[in-house]
C-alpha cells in the first residue's frame, strides 16, 4: 500500500515537475537548500520507520518547516553577507548520512541474521509486518 | 523528532506519503531542469561578486580603449593638420614655379606689347642692331622678347654669321626680315623707340625699321634645354 503510494506519487510529481514552469537561477539556490532539507527529513523519517518510532506530525513538520528554514536561513545569509546555507548543506548532509548509516545497518544486521538462524526468519517476517501495520 | 509514539491511521500515512513524494520529486526534477538549461555565462546567471568583477574589467578595458581612441584621434588632428600645411605648401610652390616659369620663359605667354620688324634696307640687319633692339626693349621695360619667333634668354646670344647674311640666335640661323615681339607696357615700349634722336628707330640708320604696339603679342617657350652646370645656390646665413 505504501509503497504504491510512494511509486505513484513520484510518477505523479516527475509529470507536474517536467511540465512546470522554470524558475529564475537567482532563486535556484533556495529551491536547492530546500530540497536538501526536504531530502534529510524523508531519510530520517526512513530512519525512523526502521526504529519504530515513525511520527507523521513531526515528519510533515519536519519536511516542510526545514525546507522553509533553510531557505529563510539561506536568505538571511545573503542579507548578512554570510554564507549560512553551508552550514545548512553540512548539518543537512550529515544528518542525512547518519540516517543512511541507520538504515543500512539495519538492513545488513537483517540479512545476516537471516543468513545465520533460518529460525528466526518468522519472527523478522513478523516484526516487518508489524512495522508496516504501524507505518 | 521521535519522541512521540503515536499510532497514525495507515490511509492517512499513505495520503501523506503520496502528497510528500509529489512534492519532493516535482520541486527536484524542477530544479534539475533549472540547473540543465541555465546558461551560468549568461549575464543574467552570474553571481554578484562574478559580475563585480567582470564590471571591473570591462571597465578597465573601456578606459584603455577610449585612451586609444583619444590617442587617435590626436593622432588624426595630426596629420589631417600636416596635410593641410602641406597643401598650402604645395600650393605655394606651385604658384612661385608659374611665376618662375614665367620669367624663364619655360612657357608660352602673351599679353600686349609691341612688334619691331627690322629688315634690310641699305645696309644689312646686323647682330648688334638686334642686340641693341633687345637691351632697349628690356630698358623700356619688356617682359619677354622673341625674334622671329626664338624666345630671348638671358643667356641667349645674337652674332653675325657671315657678312650682312644671316644671324645666330641661340645656334639657329635666322635671316631678314627680324620680327622681333615684346611684351610689356606698349605705350611706354613704343615712346621709348620712337624717342628723338636716341630712340631705336632714329638712330637705326640704312634699315627698314616698323614698330606697331598691339594689344595681343604672342611669345613662345624656349624649346630648348635650360642646364645649369656651374652655378650653385649661395646659402645666405
Amino acid at each position: 500500500m505504501i509503497f504504491i503510494a510512494i511509486i505513484l506519487g513520484c510518477i505523479v510529481g516527475a509529470l507536474i515537475g517536467v511540465n512546470m514552469p522554470m524558475i529564475s537561477y537567482t532563486y535556484s539556490g533556495y529551491l536547492a537548500i530546500a530540497i536538501i532539507a526536504a531530502l534529510d527529513t524523508v531519510f530520517g523519517g526512513i530512519a525512523s520507520t526502521l526504529k519504530k518510532n515513525f511520527d507523521l506530525k513531526i515528519f510533515v513538520s519536519g519536511f516542510f518547516g526545514n525546507a522553509i528554514l533553510a531557505i529563510l536561513l539561506t536568505y538571511l545569509g545573503q542579507k548578512l553577507n554570510v554564507d549560512i546555507y553551508l552550514a545548512a548543506i553540512v548539518v543537512f548532509v550529515g544528518r542525512m548520512f547518519n540516517n543512511l548509516g541507520i538504515i543500512r545497518r539495519y538492513y545488513i544486521e537483517k540479512f545476516s541474521e537471516k543468513k545465520k538462524d533460518t529460525k528466526k526468519e518468522e519472527q523478522e517476517q513478523v516484526e516487518n509486518s508489524e512495522e508496516e501495520k504501524q507505518n | 523528532m521521535k519522541k512521540f509514539k503515536i499510532k497514525a491511521d495507515v490511509t492517512v500515512v499513505t495520503i501523506v506519503v503520496f502528497l510528500v513524494c509529489i512534492v519532493l520529486v516535482s520541486v527536484m526534477l524542477m530544479q534539475f531542469r533549472t540547473v540543465e538549461q541555465t546558461d551560468i555565462t549568461a549575464i543574467e546567471n552570474m553571481r554578484e561578486s562574478e559580475l563585480r568583477t567582470a564590471l571591473a574589467e570591462w571597465k578597465n578595458r573601456y578606459e584603455d580603449m577610449n585612451k586609444q581612441l583619444e590617442d587617435v584621434n590626436a593622432r588624426i588632428t595630426e596629420y589631417r593638420k600636416n596635410i593641410e600645411d602641406n597643401e598650402v605648401a604645395a600650393d605655394l610652390i606651385e604658384e612661385e614655379l608659374q611665376e618662375s616659369n614665367l620669367l624663364v620663359g619655360k612657357t608660352d605667354v602673351y599679353g600686349e606689347g609691341v612688334t619691331v620688324t627690322l629688315n634690310n634696307g641699305d645696309m644689312g640687319v646686323q647682330a648688334y642692331d638686334l642686340i641693341d633692339l633687345v637691351n632697349e626693349l628690356r630698358y623700356a621695360g619688356a617682359e619677354a622678347i622673341s625674334i622671329n619667333g626664338i624666345r630671348v634668354l638671358p643667356m641667349t646670344y645674337i652674332v653675325d654669321m657671315g657678312e650682312y647674311t644671316y644671324i645666330m640666335v641661340d645656334l639657329q640661323r635666322l635671316e631678314a626680315p627680324y620680327v622681333v615681339k615684346a611684351i610689356g607696357d606698349k605705350e611706354e615700349l613704343t615712346r621709348v623707340l620712337n624717342l628723338d634722336g636716341s630712340g631705336f628707330v632714329d638712330r637705326a640708320v640704312g634699315i627698314k625699321v616698323s614698330v606697331t604696339a598691339e594689344n595681343r603679342v604672342e611669345i613662345p617657350k624656349y624649346n630648348g634645354e635650360l642646364d645649369v652646370q656651374y652655378m650653385q645656390e649661395a646659402v645666405q646665413e
